[in-house]
């Protein structure tokens, strides 16, 4: 009864010189999740790449329900009812949720015009069979990341897509988006769909999938049923040797403030628009913790200079810069890790040494006068190469070339190797693999013992567990009061971020 | 910067040679409609592209393709840096209208008189680029539009100037007066070719110099790449832009120059707008990918293409409009081999996993 429905024979893809996947062989049943893990590069989406038709040119055989296919795209794909929901949304935002989910597959009326009427009525009974909530009239751009992700799938359920391929679905949700996600799942596997899950999150894995196959520098592991396996066994097989244990922390020494805060108004951030304040000091690690859009974002693009504030005042080194630029107070002695790689922590077109030396390019070492020092250049983008272990061929290569795991760590790099007293730090290990995030890790606590400030925003809990010294926790714009490491337990932290009308949300996140 | 391979070198040949059959095939099917001898008519053009008497169609082409050139280093730069200044025309025509005035009327002959044109030229257009700079900083119009927009009012300025205040009226036509012969840039010896295609090789080494070994042509380029990196940085953006458009215009400003003091010898109503300099420049930074060095062989080909075309009108009676056509199809070509780059390699996005 239980046919496989999809399998992969034999696939190898290669980009270059770099082999991405080497004969990797998997099947698909039907009414199965089937969980996909591995470190980032591992080969994971690669090998979706291919099923999906992304990628054209591999050698290996692709079988779907018992007939040989070979795909020109991901046109030919999504015939034979193969689906896929990206890492990051590919929606309309300015059409409705009923538009996106019938788009490119619109039923038509008599003159030709699109049938809202029917497309509706369709919609709302698989709505209903899945027991699923949306509201179709609403625009995209006014949907929190739980919902768009849901009218990604319904795009595929209209599409009557039997196999359905999430790449890391619940990295932007949170626990309760998580749990009705999860939810529908299963219920697509009752209803005998094939789910394939890309995760990191091995707790996900044994919480919903009926097997879990593991891949690892571009070869499969291991596949087998969770009844054959356990955590340990696969967490060791992703990594492939012993974990690095946890970073070591010496007690901090806080002393003077570097960072102060002094109740800024962020236009926009919460409703009623109260006042924030916080303060990093010398030789310790402030992390701010959170469901991701909870105003973490414009709180970190006014410390940083790149958002104006209404009111309040934000001094840096006792120097009130409420009023100045990124480039000065980057002067007066601030870095900035930023969360988003692909836009603006790395200009991805241009090579390695172009975005080694960003920051600090008027330096005399990279300058003199209107000239660049190519020579100072290219050896500072080999040091911060060899220091931060980073995997490139040559500075020369595109930024873009690298993969996620090495541009953060080459953003993490530049940015840290300015050795400034300030350093703000936003999500520095999203979506990369365990080695380099340890690696990131322990460069971001050596920093702190060197005596460094850090405010650290991220929507990891564990990694604010790890690195911080003192806690705040942003919920709708506001800030929680000071938890210290000592008294955080993750249980706490987790009702503070959903908690509403906390008592813990007070006017001012911090009496100074 | 990536690797070359003969296999990636021999790829990208096979494509351009293709891309030249189809070419080639275009315009013999062009010719065949416009009722011409085939041989003939190639014959006519190559001779009117790169021959004639002691080959004076070869420098007419040179000095057509230094303004194109000059033109195409306006755009790219502004390009490069993420600044869509289309406003070449604009800044062109306020450049040559601002240097035959200095010529004119500022009083100052020989040597001094051409270097003080040129520079009064450079400024106008420098000014024209930036006042779209500033409408974008100040009142938010993108540079794409407040560039383009810009070109109609240097065009219909100049025409005031030239058919009322600067009208040389004694001559019948919407023309400055003729400049002193003391400015006209000089013939290179024993041709009819001014030097200032020798000018614009000297910005042409200046523009290779900022693009690749200055701080100011870096920190353009990082803002190109992406706005929000270059902000993150810490690069003073607004800065970069105006300084970036101020480039532009002011290269813009000295082709417009150049037209002036070594070809017309005075400001003529749309003797910059008719012949397409600023949009053939436009269309040549695109066709090399903003390639700072490709620009000359490119500037070189639509300057031939042109020249060739008006021949081929002259001797073999084929209408020039075909060159034109030719061009559209040339840029459909490039346009078509991108948009194939993209489809195979997909759009420049992480390749994680």
């Amino acid at each position: 009864m239980h046919e496989n429905r999809v399998d992969l024979f034999g696939i190898s893809v290669s980009f270059g010189n770099v082999c991405a996947l080497d004969n990797v062989s998997l099947g698909f049943r039907d009414g199965e999740i089937q969980a996909l893990v591995g470190e980032n590069g591992a080969g994971k989406s690669t090998i979706m790449a291919v099923l999906f038709g992304l990628i054209t040119d591999y050698q290996g055989e692709i079988v779907v329900n018992g007939k040989a296919s070979a795909w020109r795209s991901p046109k030919d794909a999504i015939k034979s009812k193969i689906g896929m929901v990206h890492q990051h949304f590919m929606l309309q935002d300015s059409m409705t949720v009923l538009e996106n989910i019938i788009l490119c597959n619109e039923p038509l009326n008599y003159f030709g015009f699109v049938d809202f009427k029917t497309a509706r009525h369709q919609v709302r009974s698989l709505l209903k069979e899945y027991k699923l909530s949306l509201d179709l009239d609403q625009l995209i751009e006014d949907l929190a990341v739980g919902q768009l992700q849901l009218v990604e799938i319904l795009n595929l359920l209209y599409r009557n897509s039997t196999v359905l391929i999430l790449d890391e679905p619940t990295a932007v949700l949170t626990p309760v988006e998580r749990d009705q996600l999860f939810s529908a799942l299963k219920r697509f596997k009752e209803d005998g769909k094939t789910v394939i899950l890309i995760t990191h999150k091995i707790d996900e894995v044994f919480s919903i999938a009926d097997r879990v196959s593991v891949m690892r520098s571009g070869k499969l592991i291991s596949s087998s049923t969770l009844a054959e396996t356990n955590r340990d066994t696969v967490r060791s097989q992703i990594i492939g040797k012993a974990r690095h244990k946890s970073s070591k922390r010496t007690k901090s020494q806080p002393t003077t403030p570097v960072l102060l805060l002094d109740e800024v108004i962020v236009p926009g951030l919460s409703r009623d628009e109260r006042p924030l304040s916080v303060n990093v000091k010398k030789g310790e690690i402030v992390g701010i913790a959170g469901v991701s859009g909870n105003g973490q974002a414009a709180l970190v693009e006014a410390v940083v200079g790149l958002r104006q504030t209404t009111s309040g005042a934000i001094f840096i080194k006792g120097k009130d810069v409420t009023r100045r630029s990124v480039e000065e107070r980057r002067r007066i002695g601030m870095s900035y890790i930023p969360e988003d790689r692909q836009k603006t922590g790395l200009a991805i077109s241009g090579d390695i040494i172009e975005n080694s030396a960003i920051s600090n390019i008027q330096d005399p070492y990279f300058s003199s006068g209107f000239f660049l020092r190519r020579q100072n250049m290219m050896s500072h983008a080999e040091k911060l190469i060899t220091s931060f272990d980073i995997k490139v061929a040559s500075p020369k290569h595109l930024a873009k070339t690298m993969s996620g795991g090495n541009k953060q760590k080459l953003v993490v790099a530049r940015e840290l190797s300015l050795k400034t007293p300030l350093i703000i730090v936003e999500n520095p290990t999203w979506g990369v693999d365990i080695g380099a995030s340890s690696f990131i890790h322990r460069q971001i606590l050596s920093m702190r013992d060197a005596g460094h400030a850090i405010l650290l925003v991220s929507s990891e809990l564990d990694e604010i567990l790890e690195l911080s010294d003192r806690i705040f926790v942003m919920f709708e714009g506001q800030l929680s009061k000071e938890l210290p490491i000592s008294g955080a337990t993750r249980a706490e932290l987790g009702k503070l971020m959903l908690a509403k009308n906390s008592t813990s949300f007070g006017p001012v996140g911090e009496v100074l | 910067m990536r690797k070359l391979s003969i296999k990636r070198i021999s790829l990208h040949a096979t494509g351009w040679l293709i891309s030249f059959l189809w070419v080639g095939l275009a315009s013999a099917v062009l010719l065949f409609l416009a009722d011409a001898d085939f041989i003939n008519s190639l014959h006519a053009f190559f001779k009117s592209a790169f021959g004639g008497r002691k080959f004076a169609y070869l420098l007419s082409t040179i000095s057509r393709a230094a303004l194109i050139i000059g033109m195409a280093m306006s755009a790219l730069i502004a390009f490069r840096g993420g600044f869509f200044n289309i406003g070449g025309e604009g800044q062109l025509v306020v450049g040559g209208l601002a240097s035959a005035t200095a010529a004119l009327y500022f009083g100052i002959m020989g040597p001094l008189g051409i270097i003080v044109a040129c520079l009064t030229g450079m400024a106008a257009g420098a000014v024209w680029a930036v006042l779209a700079g500033a409408m974008r900083i100040w009142l938010g119009v993108p540079i794409l539009v407040g560039t383009l927009l810009l070109n109609y009012p240097a065009r219909f300025i100049a025409s005031y100037f030239v058919n009322h205040p600067l009208r040389d009226i004694a001559s019948g036509m919407p023309q400055t007066h003729l400049i002193d012969k003391s400015m006209w840039l000089p013939l290179i010896p024993g041709t009819r070719l001014d030097t200032g295609f020798i000018l614009i090789l000297g910005a042409f080494v200046l523009v290779l110099i900022y693009c690749h070994r200055t701080v100011a042509g870096y920190q353009a380029r990082m803002t190109g790449y992406s706005i929000n990196f270059a902000a993150a940085a810490g690069l003073p953006i607004h800065q970069i832009s105006l300084r970036t458009l101020a480039i532009s215009g002011s290269i813009a400003g000295l082709v417009g120059a150049i037209a002036v003091l070594g070809l017309h010898h005075r400001f003529v109503d749309g003797m910059l707008v008719q012949p397409l300099y600023a949009w053939t420049g436009i269309v040549t930074a695109l066709l090399v990918n903003l390639l700072p060095w490709a620009i000359v062989p490119a500037g070189l080909f639509f300057a031939a293409l042109h020249s060739g075309a008006a021949g081929m009108e002259r001797i073999a009676d084929v209408p020039k409009e075909i060159a034109v056509i030719l061009q559209g199809i040339i840029i459909l070509f490039v346009a078509s081999s991108k948009t194939a780059d993209i489809r195979q390699n997909g759009p420049a996005k992480e390749k994680s996993e």
